[in-house]
């Protein structure tokens, strides 16, 4: 399954040359911000400018939607506009969308305006907005897209899975392209879920290698790529394998592992155990936060690493296991990346993205 | 050639129509409508709704309503199956669709948090352990693939269609699918702030027709590819042969009008199922009893199948269950291939000149092998699924 076009929004910025100057620059503090339920202190997040998703032209069918949708919107078109295919058929694109908390944000305006105005006077925009779908419905609306859509949520493989079935949607013919990617909003509740039930990386710096105790910075964003079978000039890279719940042999030998460690999970040991000191590691969730479905920003990171045949040092380099972690950005050749993610009950999900060939998938 | 590899083996459903299959069908047959007004939570809103009133008695999990209504239909689905509810010797794969499971709307957990600034994580830890698919597939012990969709009114239509893919390509060899729902305060608010609940009992297709009633429940069914079934043991004459869908790319909530979208999706499920739209015996259809919804569907139906085709909503025996609809109405599909009738599309009585196509009036007996139903969804998403029952020789 051939990656013929990929779009991102995160703090790091709009479009896939910010996220790139982000790789190739390395950590940097994130915003501050006052959160309500820590009285008198500053909290650090990794939140998206509001100016970078205003587009006039693209937002017009919109104007009334959420940050998440917009975002989304933003990154899908970035995908289409990256893979030079914007005027396809688009009756032969699908969209698939993948999120953990979806429109949550969105939801807690609707709870006000229930407890503020009553149950009578709740807003109909609010609510339409408020469905999880509503962000697959504004993508297809804004670019056209009339083939199948869906939105899935799971709190820990939901990318994964996504990009599963966009493989079976192709190669069952269903759409001949699928734009598949995730969003995620920040929002006050779940900084207060994050922040009591995690610990918050009060210096602002996520320690991917730690492993134990763990440190998270929420972060937002979205993350988009437009999937085929079929080959093109401006391909990435493949994503060659998913495997998801362990038990089967990955395609050989890997370049580069980027593991998926951002704090979300109190105890990351079982990354540790899943590397080797042979294969060099990596981690960017210090770039973009900590996002339940940062699983596609890592991906990014490899697709990039691929297509510019250039290994992105670790943004965070603290290793106190003294794993093999990239420490400089270095040119040089990368044929295989293998991305790992683990859930809460230690079961995992991996991506295998491959250098672009020739042939066709 | 049509598409029967993939067999179901076992149905579960729960709404106010019934606890199970059978008491839902009992209901179908009498033509009860088990509305009224709101129990579950004080509200201030008067419109009559489709609860479920009592629950099977089992230990289900405590605060999670939309958990508990799926899995009661999971456990009806296995026992029809004749499964155990560990299933750790398959490759079994969860694919679920809900909306009000996905959301974090615990109204009590949010005042807290506004009034106070903190608030008990106890709703929180129920809602990131609650996840439909990874719940169940958890529960079950599955080794296969779980994912939970979240497609508004179509999720229920669009997991199975998902389950479908999974099982056609080999990612598992069973497959537990459909979808659930709660009633709740949010779409219950939601929905009437959009002007499309109706003051009575809803009247799908029908002239006077004033909005929907929101309801409850959940439908699921265990789907198996042939090899898997004949390896345990199982047999059945139903098998689900197709899935399509397709996006309106027109309205956040408001149907296309010209219905393009609901036809490429049943034109998709048909061509995926091999067959024609003269082989289709009956339609139970997405039916709200709004008035956008009805026209839409009824038009692209009366386009597809001309007007002889039987069509019905059972929303009138169970309200709108948004995310559960679609799996709810497959099972009713199901059923109604396998036992040679449908019910009565309650609510009907007068015909719209606006809508070329009229629903069964009352309870009709069926002779064909392939039904359709249908699901159209907020976000502008069609879906539809076809089933069919293997003629005895």
């Amino acid at each position: 399954m051939n990656i013929l076009g990929m779009g991102v929004i995160s703090a790091c910025g709009r479009g896939v040359d910010y996220f790139e100057k982000a790789l190739n620059e390395g950590w940097k503090k994130p915003s501050e911000i006052e959160v309500p339920h820590l009285k008198n202190r500053k909290s650090p997040v990794y939140q998206v400018d509001l100016k970078d998703v205003s587009e006039k032209n693209l937002f017009k069918k919109m104007r009334r939607s959420d940050k998440l949708s917009k975002m989304a919107v933003v990154a899908a078109s970035e995908a289409f506009r990256n893979s030079g295919l914007e005027n396809m058929d688009k009756r032969t694109v699908g969209i698939i969308v993948a999120t953990a908390f979806g429109a949550h944000v969105t939801t807690f305006n609707l709870l006000d305006d229930i407890l503020d105005h009553g149950e009578a006077e709740v807003s109909p925009t609010v609510f339409s907005n408020s469905v999880h779908n509503a962000v697959a419905s504004y993508i297809s609306s804004a670019l056209g897209i009339r083939g199948p859509s869906l939105t899935v949520t799971q709190f820990y493989f939901s990318f994964h899975y996504a990009l599963q079935l966009s493989r079976l949607w192709l190669d069952e013919e269903r759409c001949d392209y699928v734009l598949v990617g995730v969003a995620e909003q920040y929002g006050e509740v779940l900084r207060y879920i994050y922040d009591t039930k995690l610990t918050m990386a009060g210096d602002g710096i996520i320690r991917p290698f730690n492993f134990k105790p763990t440190y998270q910075i929420p972060g937002e964003g979205a993350a988009f790529f437009l999937v085929s079978k079929r080959n093109s000039d401006n391909v990435l890279c493949k994503f060659e394998n998913i495997l998801i719940g362990g038990g089967a042999e990955g395609p050989g030998p890997v370049d580069l592992d980027i593991i998926d460690t951002d704090g979300i999970l109190a105890d990351e040991s079982v990354y540790e155990r899943s590397l080797s000191k042979d294969v060099p590691v990596a981690a960017y969730s210090p770039v973009f936060g900590s996002v339940m479905t940062g699983s596609a920003f890592n991906c990014a990171a490899g697709m990039l690493m691929l297509k510019n045949q250039i290994r992105y040092g670790n943004p965070v380099k603290d290793n106190p296991h003294g794993l093999n972690i990239l420490n400089d950005t270095r040119n040089g050749p990368v044929e295989l990346i293998r991305c790992i993610r683990y859930n809460c009950y230690g079961s995992n999900a991996v991506i295998y993205l491959r250098k672009k060939s020739l042939a066709n998938d | 050639m049509i598409t029967d590899n993939i067999i179901i083996t076992g149905l579960g459903v729960i709404s106010a129509a019934g606890n199970n299959l059978p008491e839902t069908l009992d209901s179908f047959s009498r033509g009860k409508r088990n509305a009224g007004k709101v129990s579950l939570f004080d509200t201030s809103l008067s419109y009559p709704v489709f609860e479920v009133k009592t629950f099977p008695e089992k230990n289900y999990p405590e605060g999670q309503r939309t958990l508990r209504l799926a899995l009661i239909a999971v456990d009806e689905a296995l026992k029809d199956a004749q499964l155990e509810d560990e299933l750790s010797e398959y490759r079994v794969g969860v694919c679920l669709g809900t909306t009000v499971a996905s959301q974090l709307n615990d109204l009590d957990f949010y005042k807290s948090y506004r009034d106070h600034g903190s608030a008990s994580m106890v709703p929180v830890d129920r809602y990131l352990k609650g996840n439909l698919a990874e719940f169940v597939s958890r529960k079950i012990k599955s080794k296969g693939p779980s994912l939970t969709v979240v497609n508004a009114c179509s999720s229920g239509t669009d997991a199975i269609g998902v389950a479908l893919s999974w099982l056609n390509n080999g990612l598992c060899d069973i497959a537990i699918a459909g979808g659930a729902d709660e009633l709740n305060r949010v779409p219950f608010c939601g929905f009437g702030s959009l002007g499309i609940v109706s003051p009575d009992l809803c009247a799908p297709f029908d002239r006077d027709r004033r909005g929907l009633n929101l309801g409850e429940g959940a439908g699921v069914m265990l789907i198996e590819t042939k090899g898997s079934a004949e390896k345990r043991g199982a047999a059945s004459d139903l098998y689900l042969s197709g899935y399509g869908s397709a996006s309106d790319s027109y309205h956040l909530t408001a149907p296309r009008p010209d219905g393009a979208g609901l036809e490429a999706a049943i034109h998709k499920a048909l061509a995926y199922s091999g067959i024609r739209p003269q082989e289709i015996n009956f339609v139970n259809a997405h039916g709200t009893a709004t008035p956008d919804n009805d026209v839409v569907e009824g038009r692209a139906l009366h386009r597809i199948f001309g007007p002889g085709v039987k069509i019905l909503s059972t929303k009138g025996y169970t309200g709108h269950t948004l995310g559960a609809a679609g799996g709810i109405e497959a099972v009713f599909t199901c059923a109604a291939l396998r036992d040679g009738w449908i019910p009565a599309s309650i609510g009907f009585a007068n015909k719209d000149e606006n809508i070329p196509v009229v629903p069964v009036m009352e309870k009709t007996t069926i002779n064909g092998c392939c039904a359709l139903s249908t699901s159209l969804a907020f976000g502008g998403n069609n879906a539809a699924l076809i089933f069919g029952r293997r003629l005895k020789a």
